[in-house]
């Protein structure tokens, strides 16, 4: 009895723990500090995912993006097939641990998904959405800030990633 | 591994009935137990007032619980001034007008009777209304029953007072915590739905609540003043009862100066100039509101159309009363918005 209430007292502190060092780990949350870790990690939800199931959906209104703490998820994109009028899913990519996904829907207005993302095996998600995002910066703004310049630096990374290979099609497709 | 889609559509259901469940509880535990509905309504109307107050104070550095504990402290000591100043006042003023009711409702009854046989001098033949057999005893009844019921609104009212900044206080310091392990149980299909929904109804409640509340303070305070000015008597009951009363869009500013009327007409009627001098009081307060409050509300929750706000209003009294009118609009504005957000994403958020 003594051994289960240790246990489970302790239980909650170590997730807490695992959750912040995961949030640590991540591009977005690794310049906050000690009490401002703390404090998002009070604020960001966990969520867990059967195989197979559906994060989002492509076409959805987005509100958020998704840390993953375990699991596999998988990113594909749903196409309407000219000849057939059929719909064709294509994977585009398989993500895994600590990688993140959604974070265009942060800063959109009501921007939709432009994939799907479905959990390939049992996954455990961090959430982090567009209210949250604003609750820190009403509570924090400092640790808003730092979250902020870190978003705008990884979209600007897509960006360019998207710009060079644009430019890459482009060159593929002007050679005979 | 994977699951079937009937085992992950079979737990996305259970968990939308604990969800559910739970909200039903709530609700039932809040509608049903005694006074608890109107302390809660009270806690939150402290919880939007104090909430900007509580994060800046956050952002300040002080911790949760201080920058929780300190604008309760300093509300404590405001209230306690007030009480000692404020509320001999209106104790000495409400025991006057319990007296000298009856007396202005007849004075009152007997000028209305003869505008209404002045009235008839002209109009009898389109106007055969009893006004005097009618109006007269119900008034008198009405006003009669509210002022002897007054003792056990107090009473609730001090239950009430004890209880929703108890509520406002956890809400505030615990709140979050409480609507993120409800939210929990929301299922993985709907989350980012109820999450906006719960962000979006937040935010607009919250401002339609401070917007109203400054509204009132500041229609009170110059009722208040101008009553001064012009050695008006019950200045302050009148204030307070109007400032409330302008809660209620649209029709609460034209309730509010009827017992300020009823002073008015027991004291000579228009004849001693102040029916004008009232007309202007109430007026220039409800301009002001307009000039100097409503161009900032950022809610835009407020736009409702005047006979939805009317029909609201008389549907919130038929079902509880005053407090019926006072609530039903915020109510339905909570609706209109959580309507608005489902029909939206039934129809577009979802491709």
């Amino acid at each position: 009895m003594v051994n289960y209430i240790w246990d489970n007292l302790f239980l909650e502190k170590n997730e807490n723990r695992s959750l912040r060092e995961s949030l640590k780990k991540n591009i977005l949350f690794q310049d906050l500090q000690f009490q401002e870790l703390k404090l998002v990690r009070n604020i960001v939800n966990v969520r867990h995912y059967r195989p197979g199931e559906n994060i989002f959906k492509q076409g959805e209104v987005g509100v958020g993006m998704y840390i993953i703490l375990s699991g596999v998820v998988n990113i594909y994109i749903e196409e309407m097939q000219a000849q057939t009028s059929s719909p064709v899913t294509s994977l585009v990519t398989q993500l895994k641990t600590a990688d993140f996904f959604g974070e265009l829907a942060l800063v959109e207005n009501e921007g939709r998904r432009s994939a799907s993302a479905s959990a390939h095996e049992e996954t455990v998600l961090i959430g982090f959405y567009k209210p949250d995002l604003i609750e820190i910066l009403d509570r924090s703004p400092s640790a808003g800030v730092k979250i902020l310049m870190r978003l705008g630096e990884v979209l600007g990374a897509r960006l360019r990633q998207t710009t060079a290979r644009i430019t890459e099609l482009k060159k593929d497709h002007k050679k005979p | 591994m994977t699951i079937s889609l009937k085992a992950i559509e079979r737990e996305r259901k259970l968990k939308l009935f604990f969800f559910l469940g739970a909200q039903l509880c709530l609700f039932l535990a809040i509608t049903q137990i005694k006074n608890v509905l109107v302390s809660f309504l009270l806690a939150f109307v402290i919880y939007y007032m104090l909430a900007p107050a509580v994060d800046f104070l956050e952002r300040r550095g002080l911790s949760r619980v201080w920058a929780t504990t300190l604008p309760f402290l300093i509300l404590t000591l405001m209230m306690t001034v007030v009480i000692r100043i404020f509320f001999p006042v209106l104790g000495d003023q409400i025991e006057s007008l319990k007296v000298n009711f009856p007396k202005y409702l007849e004075s009152t009854t007997t000028f209305l009777n003869s505008m209404e046989s002045r009235a008839s001098h002209f109009i009898s033949e389109i106007y055969p209304y009893d006004l005097k057999g009618t109006m007269g005893p119900q008034a008198m009844e009405m006003a009669q029953a509210a002022l002897k019921n007054l003792p056990n609104y107090l009473s609730q009212s001090l239950a009430i007072s004890l209880l929703s900044p108890f509520l406002a206080f956890f809400m505030l310091l615990d709140g979050r915590d409480f609507v993120r392990k409800i939210m929990s149980l929301v299922p993985n299909h709907f989350f980012e739905l109820v999450l906006n929904l719960n962000w979006q109804i937040n935010r607009q409640l919250g401002g339609f609540i401070r917007a109203r509340l400054i509204q009132s303070l500041l229609v009170g305070f110059t009722i208040w003043i101008g009553l001064l000015i012009l050695d008006f008597p019950y200045s302050l009951f009148l204030a307070i009862f109007a400032g409330i009363l302008n809660v209620i869009p649209y029709l609460g500013p034209f309730i509010g100066i009827v017992p300020a009327l009823i002073i008015s007409f027991s004291n000579g009627g228009s004849g001693d100039g102040n029916f004008i001098w009232l007309l202007l009081i109430y007026s220039s307060a409800q301009i002001l509101d307009i000039v100097l409050i409503t161009p900032f509300i950022v809610a835009k929750i407020v736009d409702l159309h005047p006979v939805t706000v009317v029909i609201v209003i008389i549907a919130g009294a038929q079902m509880m009363g005053i407090l019926g009118m006072i609530i039903s609009i915020p109510l339905f504005c909570t609706l209109k918005v959580s309507t608005q957000s489902i029909y939206k994403h039934l129809t577009d958020f979802r491709a």
